[in-house]
């Protein structure tokens, strides 16, 4: 067997789908622990109805958000994977096929930046990007679709043989300019090193990594947890109301480079739109959040 | 516990003026939304050449929300609400206020200084809405009574619906010219230096530094 035209764009379209209408089992959980723990009554009103607003898209199949977003996914090749046909158009094809048949439809977001009409379709759409898995028999595909409210807040900076405390004093300037805009809690990807293109794939990355997951590097384990005690320290709260609950995590990805030293951040609005899926050659699909 | 408080629109300017930044509300009434900037420079075009809007928004609201709306025999129907960021309107919004006196402005993401004051001079509040709310506030909506300017992509029409319970939604600028988004950011502003040295101790702590 092999995996085949057909099945890879039935995949980008229901995870795509997916993404629209369930937010994922850890953001929920984790939005049921800040309402917990929230001080400010406001706050935690808020909190409750996001859950109830979640809840509702997916028991009733509607969307969370009518920003629908502009269709992401990364794509992860296993290099013993056998493929049957165009893996690429099947992507694009895919998400024309959920254009055509999602219910409730989605709005038109896709922008052309030179005269901001806006359409289903436009130049480099979706925005695909494509790595290798030594040895793996499938494919993985995740969708991220990007809507504004959190996606105009990321920001990129190079720095010049940065300090830990330089690195991070920019990540609460991020945060301070993006104050209640980008739907918080958000869950805040930080991406440091590599160069100008890599340091900001590596900060969306992070923001795909699972609540509870601990980084693997000590030094970034640590700045997690501090920047996440700082970040909830401003007092933005749940779509500004105020309380504790801006962040519900950062996660944070490096990248050697040279002295030069990018440093990007990027935001997930409390939606947290991550869905991903791996197709074996045989045909099995392995869904994931 | 937080008291939410119902509105019955169209809303006096009393009751408006009545209003702290901070306070729920749940709104009853005919609401007007759109979220396109397009209309925004639209309805300042009509303003300038003294044309009359397709829908009256005259003493009444125009909220920052997204709509699906389509025409189904002659008729439209809207299949779904939720808020956009308002502050990319800001700097067309103090005009819009002012010219038609309205009274509830709202969305997500609140407005700048000059808007509020504006809201302060005319009597009209900001009011915001949950992102990522669509399933509760589409909920809300009872029936459409208007889509105008169609030429536009569905969620920059101009769109008078009918609502029942619509939210809560929270008072985020009052008619006092108090705007939680403001304080928020200068609280936040004001806590930074000590947050930065939080950073530092934290850091010193981590590396197992005395």
């Amino acid at each position: 067997m092999a995996i085949t035209y057909d099945m890879v764009k039935s995949v980008s379209a229901s995870l795509y789908e997916g993404c629209l209408k369930k937010i994922p089992e850890d953001t929920k959980e984790a939005l049921r622990k800040a309402g917990e723990a929230e001080t400010n009554e406001g706050a935690k009103k808020i909190l409750t109805m996001m859950l109830r607003s979640a809840h509702a898209a997916e028991t009733t199949n509607r969307h969370v958000c009518s920003d629908a977003g502009v269709p992401v996914y990364f794509v992860k090749i296993g290099t013993a994977a056998r493929l049957d046909g165009n893996i690429k158009q099947a992507i694009s094809d895919g998400f024309d096929h959920l254009v055509e048949t999602i219910n409730p439809p989605i709005l038109k977001h896709v922008t052309n930046p030179l005269t901001n009409e806006r359409g289903y379709k436009g130049k480099d759409m979706p925005i695909v990007s494509y790595d290798l898995i030594d040895g793996a028999d499938y494919v993985e595909i995740v969708c991220q679709p990007k809507a504004l409210g959190s996606g105009r807040w990321a920001a990129l900076e190079i720095f010049s043989f940065p300090t830990l405390e330089v690195i991070e004093k920019y990540v609460m300037d991020c945060v301070l300019k993006a104050g209640s805009q980008h739907c918080p809690p958000v869950v805040i990807g930080v991406g440091i090193g590599g160069t100008f293109d890599l340091c900001a794939k590596i900060a969306k990355a992070a923001t795909l990594r699972p609540f509870g997951q601990k980084n693997p590097e000590p030094t970034l384990a640590d700045m997690e947890e501090r920047l996440l005690k700082a970040v909830n320290k401003t007092g933005f709260g749940p779509m500004g109301t105020g309380g504790d609950t801006t962040a519900l995590a950062v996660h944070v990805a490096y990248a050697s480079g040279h002295g030069f030293t990018p440093v990007a951040v990027c935001f997930n609005c409390w939606i947290n739109r991550r869905a991903g899926a791996r197709i074996y050659n045989d045909g099995k699909v392995e869904r994931f959040e | 516990m937080i008291e939410t408080r119902r509105i019955t629109l169209p809303v006096s300017e009393e009751t408006i003026r009545s209003l702290n930044a901070g306070d729920f509300v749940e709104l009853d009434g005919e609401i007007v939304l759109t979220a396109g900037l397009p209309t925004h420079q639209r309805i300042i075009e009509y303003v300038n050449a003294g044309k009359t809007l397709p829908i009256d928004i005259t003493g009444g609201t125009l909220f920052h929300l997204g709509s699906y709306s389509r025409d189904v025999s002659g008729a439209f129907e809207v299949l779904y609400i939720n808020p956009t960021t308002s502050t990319r309107f800001n700097a067309v919004m103090p005009t819009i206020i002012k010219k038609f006196g309205l009274r509830m402005v709202g969305g997500k993401g609140g407005l700048d200084r000059a808007c509020a004051d504006v809201m302060k001079e005319v009597g009209c509040v900001y009011l915001s809405f949950l992102g990522g709310g669509s399933p509760l506030l589409s909920d809300a909506v009872k029936e459409v009574k208007s889509v105008a300017w169609d030429d536009f992509v569905s969620h920059y029409r101009l769109v008078k619906l009918r609502v029942e319970t619509l939210g809560p939604l929270v008072v985020g600028i009052d008619a006092k010219g108090n705007s939680t988004f403001d304080q928020l950011s200068d609280r936040a502003r004001d806590r930074m230096p000590d947050i930065l040295d939080g950073l530092d101790e934290d850091r010193a702590k981590h590396r197992g530094l005395p």
